[in-house]
């Protein structure tokens, strides 16, 4: 049951984990790549489609953008309760749905954020903030495609998916940090 | 079933940004300008500061552009929507100098200067106004604010007689200062400041700005507009 399907010589004990990691890590490179050069090439428009009720588009996309942040820490600490890394908490059996939801409603609250960015502002360089948060959000939609696609893979390393979902973790929150952070400390919070 | 999970969020999640997507193009206004193809091709003018620009309200589409090298341009008007349409930005350019209006033609107004160089703007007005960019020879890209609203915007370049234009006048002793933002669809935004030399002008809907003769008429007070031109360094 070790041996890989096509493959001619005997597989080492890494190859069978790895050779899962392949497809799903060119597809979300793709992903990444695609995000960014649409960001860059599309000429940006200013003006995306918008939720009522809130005073600017800015205001709009930090709040969505802080949700997820919000989400985020669930994820992380729900992780952290499902791999019996905090001290004298036992995982309660709503731990996995909490963990599965959380994510997944922190995905969707990104993307219309997403979309605004791309659409109406493009994939800019014009200040260091600016440069790194068109980055990380190519970055980020890559990982989490990433981390999508190996979840239901049997037979990977243990350290994979915390390592992979760590990554998702740390770039929607440096994500956070360039964006929704800064637009808070510059202009006020408020709705 | 439980498997596949995974893959039925993020194919979620992506058409729903297919979806945003779609919506948002059929909310962007189709006018704004797309005639690059004048400043694509690099005109020899070495010389942008020629008077040749105030010819260029005849055939704004077909003039020679004011596009001196194919990057950074220094002599040249952009102007379009923020982002959201709740107003609108033009930004002069002229050498290393720039002047930039924001306006949602009521409450929200500021004039801006600062500097342009390799392609950035940074730019400062009063009662915190602030406006920084990145600029090409097609359009300028960055955040604006002013009077606690903030905006996104990419605006590209315009040609007269769409553009930025400005108006100062003197009633009972009080400068006011008139300023409009004429976009190449026809529509106009302007802010009308009547205290404009106290630190925090409170501004109103500024008249219609007859662009033909460059004059508004405020009651009985006529407003002559001149243009803040990029281009020939008008209004700098």
């Amino acid at each position: 049951m070790t041996a890989y399907p096509g493959a001619s010589a005997p597989p080492t004990r890494t190859s069978s984990g790895a050779v899962k990691l392949v497809v799903p890590c060119l597809i979300g490179a793709l992903v990444a790549l695609t995000l960014g050069i649409y960001g860059r090439l599309h000429s940006p428009t200013g003006i995306a489609i918008n939720i009522a009720g809130f005073s600017s588009p800015g205001y709009v996309k930090s709040w969505l953008a802080t949700g997820a942040a919000v989400l985020a820490l669930v994820q992380l600490g729900s992780a952290l309760v499902m791999y019996g890394k905090v001290p004298r908490v036992t995982a309660p059996p709503w731990i996995g749905d909490l963990h599965k939801w959380s994510g997944r409603i922190a995905f969707l609250l990104t993307v219309p954020v997403a979309i605004h960015c791309l659409y109406a502002l493009g994939f800019q360089d014009y200040s260091t903030r600016v440069l790194l948060h068109s980055v990380f959000g190519c970055l980020f939609f890559g990982a989490f495609t990433v981390k999508m696609l190996i979840l239901p893979k049997q037979g990977l390393r243990g350290w994979v998916l915390p390592l992979v979902g760590g990554l998702v973790f740390a770039l929607l929150i440096l994500i956070w940090l360039t964006s929704a952070y800064w637009f808070f400390s510059t202009f006020g919070v408020k709705l | 079933m439980r498997r596949n999970t995974p893959l039925i969020t993020l194919l979620t999640g992506a058409a729903l940004g297919v979806i945003l997507l779609i919506a948002s193009m059929l909310v962007t206004p189709s006018g704004t300008p797309v005639s690059y193809s004048a400043s694509d091709a690099s005109s020899a003018s070495s010389s942008p500061s020629a008077p040749a620009a105030a010819s260029s309200s005849s055939a704004p589409a077909t003039e020679p552009s004011a596009v001196p090298t194919a990057t950074s341009p220094t002599h040249a008007t952009y102007a379009g929507r923020v982002g959201g349409g709740g107003g609108s930005v033009a930004v002069a350019i002229h050498g290393n100098q720039a002047i930039a209006y924001v306006c949602n033609g009521s409450t929200v107004e500021a004039w801006m200067r600062g500097t342009a160089t390799g392609g950035k703007l940074v730019m400062t007005g009063k009662d915190g106004a602030k406006l920084t960019a990145t600029y090409s020879h097609r359009r300028v890209a960055g955040d604006v604010a002013a009077h606690g609203t903030d905006y996104s915007f990419a605006v590209h370049l315009v040609n007269k007689p769409s553009g930025l234009y400005q108006a100062t006048a003197e009633v009972r002793g009080a400068k006011v200062k008139a300023g409009w933002i004429v976009l190449p669809d026809g529509s106009q935004v302007g802010a009308f400041e009547s205290d404009a030399n106290s630190g925090a002008p409170s501004a109103v809907e500024a008249p219609m700005l007859d662009v033909a003769t460059g004059t508004a008429r405020a009651g009985n007070l006529t407003l002559y507009a001149t243009p803040v031109d990029g281009f020939t360094g008008s209004g700098f």
